[in-house]
């Protein structure tokens, strides 16, 4: 199977703008249901290439998470497995309070995820080699 | 390296028509400075406000704390790459006004981060209540994007706090301070017989609002570097990043770094202290990788006995300073890793995202889910109205007294990472 890069997000200003031109997997889900379906690739063989708990808005807070993983590899990649696990143990211990927020903050939060995407995008631009991560 | 830090102490700050340091007292001509501010063209206008240690005063919700300084003599000027050029900093003299911090606040985004409270228990938990402040709070142009305003405030606080410093450039200073930091060969052979001892300082490196810059440059570009650790006393180091404030460096943490002056005052007694080596907290995980194998090598070709590493921030940040702490470790060097915890309001729960058993010398800066009741005071410099929405806080977080139940994540520097704060464990 032909690896592919792709975003899995529930961020629909992610998906809307589609950073990179990288496909962009737009899941229906909570920060936790996104955590969920990167774990369950990660079972299939996908390799993590940003870290799950990126930024500092805390799960609980955003309603968003994206990530960038790489599809389409033949073994379950250990650190992936490992990250994503420990994620998921770290989301919950916080409380859920992302209901509070107005409709003025979930568009900045929507920002704020995107912002972050593309940080770690510019890096992956810009140096391509490191696409294997391992 | 040699570095002379004269301090000018300040007792009070009021309001004038002129600007300028009296008796240790400073002066501030709200029209001078607001002219510095709005050369900047995504704000619309700025107030400016004092708060004292004491009063009943709470700031939120805050961007940055910076104290304001001056280069005397010697190369360059007060944070190179944002306010002054690129020259290298860190020898000559500098004078610091102390007693005194200039704090950014207002609304970027709509979740909002950052309370100093001036009195009260809130006041315990942050190292800004001590200081005299002089708070601006800045309003964008209609339609600014959350980038520009975010630049633009902190730009616009960096020229406040250097014009500021700039009052003090004929004074006396009231204390002096000398750092002196050797260069390799000479540190080789002048202390023979101590461990070769340097710091390890991790920065906040992501993207909006989770930026630090490294003589102006976005450290999460950056390669692992060495500094003199008297450079990020002139500000080779600021603050882009104030989300989740507990445990983020404002500028004013870079400029009085604990673990460096901790590490001066035993250089040449018990430890030589080689240099700072900073490095990022990124995204990315291959980026993850390649700076925490730098790092070690840089460890490595320094000669180094024993590392402290100092984190920023929690949770992908632990799997830098594990990272780190692990492959410094494998070069045989010892490493104390300073972090903070995020254990549950009981602190029953695992307080890292990440962990190893290399990293078994550990110094925690506090529990940022700890409960903490901050008691209604009679006036706020910023805004309430988004005290619900930042990190810590909830649905009851604005009881009926007034008074806030919020996490201490949302107190400026309450579990700082660099040992700034008063928090830690034994």
């Amino acid at each position: 199977m032909k690896q592919k890069n792709v975003i899995v997000t529930n961020n629909p200003l992610v998906s809307e703008k589609q950073p990179g031109n990288l496909p962009v997997e737009y899941l229906e889900t909570d920060y936790m249901g996104v955590l969920k379906a990167a774990r369950d690739k990660i079972h299939s063989g996908a390799t993590l290439l940003t870290h799950p708990l990126y930024g500092s808005v805390k799960p609980g807070e955003t309603p968003y998470r994206s990530l960038l993983i790489r599809e389409g590899g033949n073994k379950v990649d250990l650190q992936s497995l490992r990250l994503i696990e420990a994620a998921m143990e770290t989301c919950r211990k916080f409380e859920e309070r992302t209901g509070l927020f107005g409709a003025g903050s979930v568009r900045d939060f929507q920002v704020v995820d995107l912002s972050l995407l593309m940080s770690a995008l510019g890096d992956f631009h810009e140096s391509r080699q490191t696409l294997s991560y391992k | 390296m040699k570095l002379e830090l004269g301090k000018i102490l300040i007792h009070d700050i009021c309001f004038a028509e002129k600007s300028e340091i009296r008796d240790g007292v400073l002066y501030v001509s709200k029209e001078e400075l607001e002219k510095i501010v709005m050369q900047e063209e995504g704000i619309q206008s700025v107030s400016f406000d004092i708060a004292k240690p004491g009063e009943s005063v709470r700031i939120t919700p805050v961007k940055d704390v910076i104290e304001p300084r001056v280069k005397v003599e010697g190369p360059g000027g007060i944070f190179p790459g944002m306010v002054a050029g690129v020259e290298t900093v860190g020898s000559g003299k500098t004078y610091a006004l102390k007693g005194m911090a200039v704090v950014t606040a207002g609304p970027i985004v709509g979740f909002q981060e950052g309370v100093i409270d001036m009195t009260g228990p809130g006041a315990e938990y942050t190292p800004f209540s001590k200081t005299l402040n002089l708070v601006m709070v800045c309003t964008p142009v209609p339609g600014l994007e959350a980038h520009d305003y975010e630049s633009a405030v902190r730009l616009s606080g960096f020229r406040v706090a250097a014009a500021l410093g700039e009052l003090a450039r004929e004074l006396q200073p009231d204390e002096t301070v000398v750092y002196e930091c050797s260069d390799l060969k000479e540190s080789f052979e002048k202390y023979p017989g101590l461990p070769r001892v340097a710091y390890v300082q991790m920065l906040q490196s992501q993207g909006l609002l989770h930026d630090t810059y490294v003589y102006g440059v976005d450290a999460k570009k950056i390669l692992p570097t060495l500094l003199y650790p008297t450079e990020v006393m002139d500000g080779a180091i600021v603050s882009g990043n104030c989300v989740s404030a507990c445990d983020k460096n404002p500028t004013y943490i870079h400029e009085n770094n604990s673990v460096v002056e901790d590490l001066f005052a035993q250089h040449g007694k018990t430890l030589n202290f080689v240099g700072q080596i900073v490095t990022n907290e990124n995204v990315y995980l291959a980026d993850k990788e390649r700076s925490s194998n730098q790092t070690a090598k840089l460890c490595r070709m320094l000669g180094l006995d024993g590392v402290i590493v100092s984190q920023e921030g929690f949770g992908n940040p632990d799997t830098d300073l594990i990272m780190n702490c692990k492959k410094i470790e494998a070069e045989g060097i010892k490493t104390v890793i300073i972090t903070d915890e995020y254990a549950g309001r009981d602190g029953k729960s695992q307080s890292l995202a990440d962990a190893d058993v290399a990293a078994d010398a550990v110094v925690t800066g506090g529990n940022a889910n700890e409960l903490v009741i901050l008691p209604k005071l009679d006036k706020v410099i910023g805004t309430l109205a988004y005290i619900n929405k930042i990190a810590g806080a909830n649905a009851e977080t604005l009881r009926e007294d007034g008074s806030l139940a919020v996490e201490l994540q949302v107190i400026t520097g309450a579990t700082n990472e660099t040992g700034f704060g008063r928090l830690s464990a034994r």
